[in-house]
């Protein structure tokens, strides 16, 4: 008996250095792995000026291939042509208060540069720097500063001029925010293809002079 | 001594008891819509009714202490909202209120009366 309990004792010890060495060399193996994850995770931004910029082919974060012009499309550009929310919130956009991208800060600070037309042989008009101040009719609210700037820069003066917006100084004396909302002037692509009527303030920026 | 033992129980039993009815009727004081009627210059100009702020229909889902004093004070007149603050994350434009849980407030039909443009 008493050998018995010595050969129990033994095997119980042996098990328990076993099980130790085994969760240390786990442990290791993890941190080595955590190590690697972190130094993938730090990749460089896009810049639309550097011919090698990285493409980003999956939604996994994994460097699929490499933009070159010259070459013909790879498989991770075939890929790329397909919508990718998930990697397109992973490239460190600018995000609006609504944590929507900030397509107009995008432009701003140059991260893209598209085309202005597919036919090389078209004159690019450049965008129209101009401001327009719409009054809000309360007395509270800000009045709104239209830039021309950004909107000619997606858009032709026919996509809005003058069937949307009459091109004229108090033109447009109908303009109201319920039309708005109900998807009439601005409303025709804002709340749809560009940025939500709920962000108030990134329209509604100049403040009223102090009336009562 | 066993007696009295015996008659706490019940006692606090029966002061729980009351506690517990007595709790909803406190905690909602159903004060049904309120109306807010100033600036009416400025609405008029704007061609927007006085709003109707339904006080029950927000008890249903909220503590008193979520809005109360905090966001607003719990006083007929002590707020001066306007929609500007409302836009600019005050009052009903509080985080997590209007225009990020709650309808947004370019729903303006929600709460004002007679606003012009919309049926």
């Amino acid at each position: 008996m008493k050998r018995l309990s010595r050969y129990s004792l033994l095997f119980v010890l042996a098990l328990c250095i076993g099980l130790g060495t085994s969760y240390i060399i786990e442990t290791k193996a993890d941190a080595k792995q955590k190590k690697s994850k972190s130094s993938k995770t730090a990749l460089p931004i896009l810049d639309p000026n550097d011919p090698n910029s990285i493409i980003y082919g999956g939604t996994d974060g994994q460097i699929k291939g490499k933009g070159d012009p010259d070459k013909p499309a790879s498989e991770s550009v075939r890929i790329g042509m397909g919508w990718h929310p998930q990697a397109l919130s992973d490239q460190r956009l600018p995000k609006d208060r609504y944590g929507l991208i900030d397509w107009a800060e995008l432009v701003r600070k140059k991260m893209i540069l598209p085309k202005h037309s597919l036919d090389p042989n078209e004159e690019e008009m450049p965008p129209l720097d101009m401001n327009v101040v719409i009054e809000a009719k309360s007395d509270f609210v800000n009045d709104v500063v239209y830039p021309h700037w950004i909107h000619t820069y997606w858009l032709k003066c026919e996509v809005c001029h003058p069937k949307i917006f009459v091109p004229q100084k108090g033109g447009n004396p109908k303009m109201s925010m319920a039309g708005i909302t109900q998807g009439e002037w601005c409303g025709r692509c804002h709340g749809k293809v560009a940025f939500p009527l709920t962000d108030c303030m990134r329209c509604h920026v100049k403040p009223k002079s102090a009336k009562k | 001594m066993v007696m009295t033992i015996k008659a706490r129980p019940s006692l606090l039993l029966l002061i729980l008891a009351a506690v517990f009815l007595a709790a909803p009727s406190y905690a909602k004081p159903k004060l049904g819509n309120i109306q807010f009627e100033r600036k009416s210059t400025s609405r008029e100009r704007a061609g927007i009714g006085p709003a109707t702020f339904p006080h029950d229909s927000h008890e249903a889902t909220l503590e008193c202490k979520e809005c109360h004093p905090k966001i607003f004070k719990a006083k007929r007149g002590a707020n001066d909202i306007t929609m500007k603050k409302n836009m600019e994350g005050k009052y009903c434009g509080s985080p997590g209120c209007h225009n990020t849980n709650a309808f947004p407030l370019y729903e303006c039909a929600k709460c004002h009366t007679k606003v012009r443009g919309i049926k």
